[in-house]
């Protein structure tokens, strides 16, 4: 019975209590295991589903394949795991600034299996966000089996992603670099450890089932001065491309959301018509890793309308299979639309100035991948070492930096929040740590409420109200109805003194006469952030926070400063 | 009077009769109901170290015209004033965070599944879940309304029964109704749940807030449930015990659940009751 016990609680064996940071160490690895599995199982699925659908690529109907698969997937979603739709990142970010990184258990296997439904029919959508999602799940719910705290499964939530990202690409560099600089948002010590080692553990577990592959190999590239001239221009179009498949596939969401259909019913009308596409444009079809791998060799040999025009397809591809409600993740789509982009830049140079020698087209079909990538995540580093790993090419390690600074840069400007946070942004749900807003997201009224005030009734005379003064320390004094004890207002200090140091007044004036009654309240249900303002925008030192009409306590800026050094101090320590 | 009692409103006759026993339960320990209508059939309840997603069957969301009306109807014919929960945060668009600051949650049996499954013997997985989660005592209603005039807290020795013994205190402190104890002798004597009782300091408590604590001598649990009172509260802790030992024989709290119809007010491990 005892060892059964034991079993049931890990988190009071002895070997992880001897350290935290060993316990930390020793779960990442776990938890990389398990989430580069994840993404092996991924993979593997999505390799045997075009095979099994590959011969029926030359039928007319095939369109419907899509729409097959997204509306399963839709399906699978909404009514067995019931969870939305959606690749799942902004949930993770979300439970990261919020709730300490607790993610459902559902998560670590739903989004694997709806994912597969989408892509494997061919969906144009990549399965790197759901593993993301599966990871940190992963991640999450391993740390609540070791009951950790807040901190620890946060970077637990961390490893899971990285070994996830590390092992989808064979890139340990690029996954321990999305999870903290997408993910987490803090570049710590006690993070970056257990995160590097989830990523090793991650890529690992893929390479031994995997084999040791980088996804896309490529010939040496011969990289000029007036190549590295022309990034420029290239971050600009693929800033562009960013910013249109951002927009795109928002207004495809909103566009999906007002037909009046099930969400199974428009995710298959979006499946239809990227099949429709794909009749005409098979490149926009799935994760379109063979476009990017034919491009990197330099063997794509369409000209520049095509390529332009698959470039626009492969945007509204994929706009309609994640707009309209299929299930699957932008890293891939990203990278596609980026090769096809640098492939288009390449053409045209070519064509407005056929005596330059360009380097070869790969090499912008490589910068353009790194561009699409930081422009949709706003993540400068994790583009450019994801490039850098998945192609070996290091040779390319300037125009990349120029390419994903330059494109992260004018996406900003026009975009002020990455695609994975925007919705966040849009509802005030990104709090990073160590910002003002997630301090105050972590307090709340009922831990700063103050109960030490001495309540009066509105027919006390002044006099006994001096003698009250005397005992308090206080200069607030709420005022009660004798016989219902409802709130019926404040008496400040400062508002009366007139009346205090004037004795003939002292058996002349009741409280109910100067209580200031037309006081702002505040209840324990309302957010900190709205009751600050509320206290800058009135002027208020303090306020009284009442529930049901009954005086509970009082909240002050002066307790507010106290807790809010307090859970600063907690926030930025760099203890786990 | 600041601590909450969370209901989520079913706006159906069965969730009239929930409602009405959580008014009742709100008015004798001097407790706000706070009520959650639905918009959507499913939720997410954070808690320490674990989330629940709540999966409403399709009755949470009957009639959402005459929901709020008649939510507020019942509250204000009980005096009380209508306080409704609307949720600030979501995980998704269509998926609302429910805060977990209450002191009490009232849920009948079940909470996500088939209305058919609300009779004894079955309480839902949701359910569970948020009693093993929650630092608040979860109130599980009987099937139709009855008011209940007296308290039964079962003890048998446990910390989460030492947790349950110290909310009976409160709640007859509070409330002023009669409280019982009942306590299974089994393999133990009597007079080692008196030294268990003597040990913890509570033997104050148990003279000044017990009418009686009775030994239950006969053989098996539910043999002796007719002893507690038809109109009682019982109070019970669970999760108390060692699981392969539930997993074979099952648990006094499926046995007592299955068998009483009174209300239930159950306390979960991670509830610390204070007198």
């Amino acid at each position: 019975m005892r060892i059964f016990q034991s079993w049931r609680y890990p988190a009071n064996w002895k070997i992880f209590r001897l350290d935290d940071r060993l316990l930390l160490i020793l779960v990442a690895i776990i938890v990389g295991n398990c989430s580069g599995l994840a993404s092996v199982i991924l993979n593997r699925a999505l390799m045997a589903m075009f095979n099994w659908f590959h011969h029926l690529r030359h039928y007319w109907w095939v369109f419907v394949l899509p729409a097959t698969g997204a509306a399963l997937s839709s399906l699978f979603l909404e009514k067995i795991v019931k969870e939305g739709a959606g690749h799942g990142v902004p949930e993770v970010i979300y439970s990261v600034s919020r709730y300490g990184g607790l993610l459902r258990f559902r998560s670590s296997f739903s989004r694997l299996i709806s994912s597969a439904l989408t892509i494997g029919s061919g969906g144009s959508a990549g399965p790197e966000a759901p593993v993301v999602i599966s990871g940190a799940a992963i991640g999450s719910n391993i740390a609540k089996y070791f009951s950790l705290n807040d901190r620890q499964r946060v970077t637990l939530v961390g490893c899971g992603a990285a070994g996830a990202i590390s092992s989808i690409f064979n890139a340990p560099i690029a996954g321990m670099v999305f999870a903290i600089e997408v993910i987490i948002g803090e570049w710590k010590s006690v993070h970056i450890v257990p995160i590097a080692i989830a990523s090793v553990a991650g890529t690992e577990i893929s390479r031994i089932l995997q084999g040791n592959q980088i996804p896309f190999s490529h010939r040496l590239f011969n990289i000029h001065q007036m190549d590295i001239l022309a990034c420029v221009g290239l971050a600009i179009l693929t800033a562009a491309a960013s910013i249109l498949l951002t927009r795109l596939l928002r207004s495809m969401d909103k566009i999906a959301k007002k037909v009046p259909a099930p969400l199974w019913i428009r995710a298959a009308i979006g499946g239809c018509a990227v099949g429709l596409i794909g009749l005409f444009l098979p490149e926009v079809l799935g994760k379109g890793y063979h476009v990017v791998q034919t491009t990197i060799e330099g063997a794509f040999s369409q000209g520049l309308i095509i390529v332009g025009l698959a470039t626009i397809a492969k945007i509204v591809a994929t706009a309609l299979t994640l707009g309209w409600g299929g299930s699957g993740g932008i890293f891939a789509p990203c990278l596609v639309i980026g090769c096809l982009a640098g492939l288009t830049y390449h053409h045209a140079l070519v064509l407005l100035w056929p005596s330059v020698t360009w380097v070869n087209q790969g090499c912008f079909a490589l910068l353009g991948m790194a561009g699409l990538i930081s422009g949709m995540l706003q993540a400068p580093l994790t583009g450019i070492f994801l490039i850098v790993e998945i192609t070996g090419g290091y040779e390319v390690i300037l125009p990349l930096i120029i390419v994903s600074a330059i494109t992260t840069s004018v996406c900003h400007y026009m975009e002020p929040a990455a695609y994975y946070m925007k919705d966040l942004v849009d509802y005030g749900h990104l709090l990073r740590p160590g910002t003002d807003e997630r301090v105050l997201s972590d307090l709340n009224v009922s831990e700063l409420i103050e109960k030490d005030c001495i309540a009066v009734t509105q027919n006390m005379l002044l006099r006994d109200f001096i003698k009250i003064v005397k005992k308090s320390h206080r200069n607030y004094f709420p005022v009660e109805d004798e016989e219902t004890g409802h709130f019926m207002g404040i008496i400040h200090l400062d508002d009366i003194r007139q009346y205090l140091f004037n004795p003939v007044m002292y058996d002349t004036v009741f409280l109910g006469q100067i209580m200031n009654t037309r006081v702002e309240v505040v209840n324990p249900d309302d957010d900190l952030a709205d009751v600050i303002r509320k206290m800058d925008a009135n002027y208020l030192f303090s306020m009284p926070v009442v529930v049901n009409n009954r005086f509970i306590g009082l909240i002050s800026k002066g307790s507010l400063l106290d807790q809010y050094r307090k859970e600063l101090m907690v926030q930025t320590c760099q203890s786990i | 009077m600041n601590h909450q009692l969370l209901h989520i409103f079913r706006n159906s006759p069965l969730g009239r009769e929930t409602l009405l026993q959580s008014i009742y339960f709100s008015k004798q320990v001097e407790v706000s109901p706070v009520i959650y209508i639905p918009k959507s059939t499913k939720f997410l309840m954070y808690f320490e170290n674990d989330v629940v997603q709540i999966d409403l069957d399709n009755s949470y969301l009957m009639y959402p015209d005459t929901a709020l009306e008649h939510a507020t109807e019942l509250l204000e014919q009980a005096g009380i004033e209508p306080r409704f929960l609307d949720p600030k945060h979501y995980t998704a668009s269509t998926l609302p965070d429910i805060h977990t600051n209450f002191s009490y949650m009232s849920c009948p049996r079940s909470i996500s599944d088939l209305s058919s499954k609300i009779g004894l013997g079955y309480i839902g997985g949701r359910v569970r879940r948020i009693v093993k989660s929650a630092k608040f005592p979860v109130l599980i209603t009987s099937p139709v309304y009855k008011e209940w005039e007296s308290i039964a807290v079962f003890f048998g020795g446990s910390v989460n029964a030492f947790n349950a013994l110290k909310l009976g205190f409160r709640l007859c402190r509070i409330s002023g109704m009669p409280l019982d104890v009942f306590t299974l002798i089994q393999n133990n004597s009597q007079e080692s749940y008196e030294k268990l009782i003597a040990d913890k300091g509570l033997e104050t408590e148990m003279s000044r807030y017990v009418n009686n604590w009775h030994f239950l001598k006969n053989r098996t649990l539910e043999e002796n449930l007719y002893d507690v009172p038809h109109n009682a509260l019982v109070v019970l802790g669970a999760y108390g015990h060692h699981p392969l030992k539930t997993f074979v024989f099952g648990s006094k709290m499926e046995k007592i659940q299955s068998t009483i119809s009174n209300n239930l007010l159950i306390v979960g491990p991670n509830y610390t009751a204070a007198i």
